[in-house]
């Protein structure tokens, strides 16, 4: 279009997994740059798809409307060359507890009633009538038996001469049962599935004090005086002691073959092929072993597993799941075969599951393995949307750079930040290192794991079934609610609230979400949970950090970094830039969280970068007559 | 024998004609919990959540539980404004929600998660 002045509006943007971002800029002949608004909205659709030109839109009329400026003044808009990496995460459990013959009762119980240790004769409630006096019986209750009824029929059969040393019941009303025995006894109640408990067999109760955890049947050798067991035997029996190990209370039923087994799961081997070189490492052998093999096949050409184990199942739901994702309308479908997988990160987590064969809900802590794995891919996805944004907005639309080195470029524009410089882009999927040498040569990474892995760790660890809970548990900080009117910081401050906070957050753990503090529902309490959040973050971001500035370092070597600027949506985390800071520092890096153009912080700084790269590109074709 | 409110009790405000069948589960909620239950005949209140209210305000542990005639139940906290209570249960509650009810008076005391 001949008539437009020289230069002109330039608009870069970025399209990410999350959220699409705007930087409108004003472009001279000479290539001098003046920004006049940024914008950012939800990302619509997949990353790479055509879905994606609404959110641009809004984004590029947004800045546009913030500036007062008018789409007849674009003269371009740029877009980002998606980062050409694509992230999926598995994750497998490695050890399994299994109960057999429902011989063993572990839990919780919040009110257990009684003290101290029976050990008798299972019968049940029913039939305590007819038992042999100055035997000693453990009475079963079931479901429906109101507490004035058990304690009645208790009181009389020990009334009758019978030993009644302990209780198990279905219900929650042990102290209640208790409170009215002429004799009392350990009592454990809310066991739901207590009609499989064996009846005629041997069997211990033990209930410990408030505050305290049991003392003999979480040892092996007091199970072996309890029973009379053989030392074979007592062998045998100590997965048992080793699961009731931290109760408050516990059932163990001796029968003729019950046995916890504590089961390895066979995972598989991970086979990595890289550097010339093929390595084969059992998945089960944990991340420690997993990362060690992936650093000795840098850089990994692709990574797969056994077919018919685990692993290899676990691997072929991260390619399918990325063939599905890499599919673009009107090109032929990726096969699932020309996948490569480029990297892996391996981080060991546990699993609360509940306990095949328990008859309580009782759960165990179970080992597992959590693999995040990245593909690239060589297909530019992003010309589509061009094509469309150009349409939209009867502007041209084009290209306009490689995420990275848009990313470095913009990071520039951070007050204090000299090259050379790396960036660190902690996304949702992938972690992504660029650097920026002195004479302004760009080189970038990729590797697997990110912000989605923390919130997978963070949800399976702490059992809490709402992925939204997990997501919010990793984005704000935790308090504990101590009473209708305050609640404690997780520093150990105090904040009083005028209007009473709601009875479903009281006493709670809660995330303090800018909707207001929100339950999370869990038993553990807030140290717990602290723990598990800043362990996922620093697994994932720091662990990954290392990982790829080691990358892009000169020679690998992270002294010779000077300044890491931190970008993307987890450096707006409140403690992630802070873990990474101080992982750095023994480097002699500086490092911190972006501000670029000195006003956007750690936003915007691939759609900077891309009217930055616009108008240095601008200088000598300027001289040019405008075609 | 001492006067209501003097131990550190729960107080559970009955009006006249509450059924006894109420009381019974609402009072065992609180006891499973370990924590002292206290039933004191309360002048005729207008609506089980000012019955809890008044049992609140007369509790040591500026907890109560109401229950009026017809069996409906609340449970109130001294500092919470009157007709705020932290639950309350129909007159047709099952005795499990009645239960529940006490239970959660009781874990109001002892500053635990109510269900």
């Amino acid at each position: 279009m001949s008539g437009r002045a020289p230069g002109g509006l330039v608009v870069g943007v970025d399209i990410g997994n999350s959220t699409t971002e705007a930087c409108l800029g004003l472009v001279d002949p000479d290539g001098q740059v003046t920004y006049l608004g940024t914008a950012l909205t939800r990302t619509t659709g997949v990353k790479g798809t055509p879905d994606n030109t609404d959110g641009a839109l809004t984004a590029i009329r947004d800045a546009l409307a913030r500036a007062g400026r008018d789409s007849a003044e674009v003269r371009t808009v740029l877009l980002n060359e998606a980062t050409p990496v694509i992230s999926g995460l598995a994750m497998e459990t490695i050890t399994e507890t299994i109960i057999t013959e429902s011989t063993m009762i572990g839990h919780n119980p919040t009110t257990p009633g009684g003290e101290g240790l029976g050990v008798g004769t299972t019968c049940s409630v029913g039939d305590l009538a007819e038992q042999p006096p100055g035997q000693p019986v453990v009475c079963v209750v079931p479901p429906g038996w109101d507490f004035d009824d058990t304690a009645a029929a208790v009181n009389a059969a020990v009334a009758a001469g019978v030993d009644v040393v302990a209780a198990v019941l279905a219900g929650d009303d042990a102290v209640l049962v208790t409170n009215r025995l002429t004799r009392p006894v350990p009592v454990v109640d809310e066991v739901a599935a207590v009609e499989k408990v064996p009846l005629g067999m041997l069997a211990a109760v033990e209930v410990a004090g408030p505050g305290r955890t049991i003392r003999t049947l979480s040892n092996s050798y007091g199970l072996a005086t309890v029973f009379g067991l053989d030392p074979a035997q007592t062998r045998q029996v100590s997965p048992v002691a080793r699961a009731l190990t931290g109760n408050r209370s516990a059932v163990v039923v001796r029968t003729p073959s019950g046995d916890v087994t504590d089961r390895r799961i066979p995972v598989g081997e991970l086979v990595l092929h890289g550097a010339g070189k093929t390595l084969r490492v059992d998945v089960d052998a944990g991340a420690e072993a997993i990362m060690d093999a992936v650093g000795r096949a840098q850089p990994l050409e692709d990574a797969r597993g056994e077919p018919g184990t685990h692993v290899g199942g676990m691997l072929a739901q991260v390619r399918d799941t990325m063939a599905d994702v890499m599919d673009s309308p009107g090109l032929p479908a990726v096969p699932v075969a020309e996948i490569a997988i480029r990297d892996v990160l391996a981080v060991d987590t546990f699993v609360p599951a509940e306990v095949r064969g328990g008859l309580a809900g009782e759960v165990a802590l179970e080992n597992a393995v959590a693999l995040a794995a990245m593909v690239s891919t060589s297909r530019s996805r992003m010309q589509v949307v061009a094509d469309r944004v150009s349409e939209g907005l009867g502007a041209a639309a084009a290209i306009g750079g490689v995420e990275g080195e848009m990313a470095v470029s913009g990071a520039l524009t951070t007050p204090g930040v000299d090259r050379p410089v790396a960036v660190l882009d902690l996304g949702g999927g992938s972690t992504d290192a660029a650097l920026l040498t002195r004479d302004g040569r760009a080189t970038a990474v990729h590797v697997a794991g990110a912000g989605e892995l923390v919130t997978k760790l963070v949800h399976s660890e702490l059992a809490l079934g709402d992925r939204e809970v997990a997501e919010s548990v990793k984005r704000c900080p935790l308090a504990q609610v101590e009473s209708f009117f305050h609640v404690r910081h997780e520093d150990g401050t105090v904040q009083f609230f005028e209007t009473p906070l709601p009875p479903e957050v009281y006493a709670r753990v809660v995330v303090l979400t800018p909707e207001g503090p929100a339950p999370v529902g869990t038993r553990h309490r807030l140290d717990h949970v602290r723990r598990v959040r800043r362990e996922a973050k620093r697994r994932v971001f720091v662990v990954n950090a290392l990982r790829a500035l080691r990358q892009v370092a000169p020679g690998g070597n992270l002294r010779e970094l000077d300044f890491v600027v931190l970008l993307g949506g987890s450096a707006l985390d409140f403690e992630i830039p802070d873990m990474i800071a101080d992982a750095l520092a023994p480097h002699g890096i500086v490092c911190g969280t972006g501000n670029v153009l000195g006003t956007e912080g750690p936003r915007n700084a691939v759609a900077t970068g891309l009217v930055r790269a616009h108008a240095a590109a601008a200088v000598p074709a300027a001289r040019e007559p405008v075609p | 024998m001492t006067g209501p409110g003097e131990r550190p009790a729960v107080l559970v405000h009955r009006q006249r004609g509450a059924p006894p069948e109420v009381l019974r589960e609402v009072c065992a909620g609180v006891e499973e919990e370990g924590v002292p239950a206290e039933v004191v005949d309360a002048p005729d209140g207008p609506t089980a959540t000012a019955l809890a209210h008044a049992a609140a305000q007369a509790s040591r542990l500026e907890v109560g539980l109401g229950v009026d005639a017809a069996g409906a139940i609340a449970v109130h906290h001294g500092k919470l404004p009157g007709d705020r209570p932290v639950a309350s249960g129909d007159a047709d509650a099952t005795p499990s929600d009645r239960r529940r009810i006490g239970r959660t008076a009781a874990r109001v005391v002892k500053n635990l998660p109510l269900d």
